[in-house]
């Protein structure tokens, strides 16, 4: 519950507040909240499971994160930022269906 | 799929073990144990248990802090992205000298349109100035030539000369030499009585009267002329001239300046039967 409530003070806050996102963070945060929704499915499908370990779920949201940032990064130093990203969504895309997929059984059971 | 054929035995069981959600704070901990409550509790009971009520453990403080990070990065992202103006703000360096370019274009493309449209509108305008242009000198000369041929009124200075004449003395050929005269002293539009005089004006004696065109008048003769008075006047009354001449006859003759003489006998154009402009 206090977890849903930080998403939604976050989204309210976010909302509000408006910050002037940096130049230099501003080709990673689309790729980061990517990253970092697809660790949220797969947390929530883990204590759907039953499996939750709150350890877990930091760090792989934190490396998801950083880890899709990095890629970004180096795609972006190589020439390909556009096509690599491209490709990081849709792997992480596939990855949030897949756990929205099991997340779905668990909840309507069907 | 095996959990769906196994969960009707799971449902019937699930009643007996009530007290199972009492250890359930720390199913977040290792799975290891887990295993064995498995079968008792279905995810959705666990998520029930976990969204109420709210306890205030680290696992959800930590989690509550991840998922704000969360909301208030993807609430920026999307913020900033339906700002229309930012729109490339994100975008890459290639993308945008790409977007430059095809603006450039663009730019280029619609430059040349316009100067087309412009030439276009320019030449449409210079043809419509000359056809208006033209127009106008057409009615300008249709007027000038209206005058002369007695088709349309006329005004502006000139005299007036009434001439009376109650011994009916006087002749068509005396009131033809000062209609001459005034021609000559740059009458431009003369009418004697309701009769306008032009080129093809003839005059004649008849037993009632003098006729112009056929058409009688009557004494007094009142002429009307459109010209400069500074020299009709003059020119009717110099010495053997008009108005001596016409007082020979024993008639009266009085000429006077008017700043404004309205000649507005008309007469019908005639359509040549056979000379045809040999001009252009």
């Amino acid at each position: 519950m206090i977890a849903v409530l930080g998403l939604v003070v976050g989204v309210v806050a976010g909302l509000l507040v408006r910050p002037e996102i940096p130049a230099v963070m501003e080709q990673y945060l689309p790729i980061a909240v990517v990253a970092a929704l697809d660790a949220v499915f797969g947390g929530l499908r883990a204590m759907l499971d039953g499996i939750f370990d709150d350890k877990v779920f930091v760090v792989s949201f934190l490396c998801n994160v950083v880890v899709a940032a990095l890629i970004v990064f180096l795609g972006d130093e190589l020439g390909v930022g556009a096509q690599l990203s491209t490709g990081v969504v849709v792997v992480l895309g596939i990855r949030i269906f897949s756990n929205a997929a099991a997340i779905r059984r668990h909840v309507f059971r069907a | 799929m095996s959990d769906e054929q196994e969960r009707p035995e799971h449902r019937l069981r699930r009643e007996l073990p009530a007290e199972v959600p009492a250890s359930e704070p720390e199913y977040g901990g290792a799975p290891e144990p887990k295993e064995s409550a498995e079968p008792q509790v279905t995810g959705r009971q666990r998520l029930w248990a976990g969204l109420w009520p709210p306890r205030l453990s680290r696992a959800q403080l930590i989690v509550a802090v991840l998922l704000f990070g969360l909301g208030f990065g993807l609430a920026v992202q999307v913020a900033s992205n339906s700002d229309s103006g930012n729109v490339l703000r994100g975008a890459r360096q290639e993308d945008l000298v790409r977007i430059l370019d095809e603006l450039d274009d663009r730019t280029q493309r619609l430059e040349d349109e316009k100067q087309g449209l412009e030439k276009q509108r320019e030449e449409l305008q210079s043809s419509s100035d000359q056809a208006a242009e033209a127009r106008k000198q057409t009615e300008e000369k249709e007027r000038q030539l209206g005058i002369l041929a007695g088709t349309v009124a006329a005004q502006g200075p000139g005299i007036t000369m009434t001439i009376e004449d109650p011994k009916g003395a006087v002749k068509a050929d005396m009131l033809l030499n000062a209609i001459q005269e005034l021609r000559a002293a740059g009458a431009e539009a003369i009418q004697v009585d309701q009769v306008r005089v032009v080129a093809s004006s003839y005059l004649s004696d008849t037993d009632k009267g003098v006729t112009i065109d056929g058409n009688k008048i009557n004494t007094p003769y009142r002429f009307k002329v459109i010209g400069k008075p500074q020299d009709l006047e003059p020119a009717l009354n110099i010495p053997g001239g008009v108005v001596q001449t016409l007082e020979k006859e024993q008639a009266t003759v009085t000429v006077d300046r008017a700043d404004k003489i309205v000649v507005d006998a008309l007469r019908q154009a005639k359509q040549p039967d056979y000379a045809r402009s040999s001009a252009r």
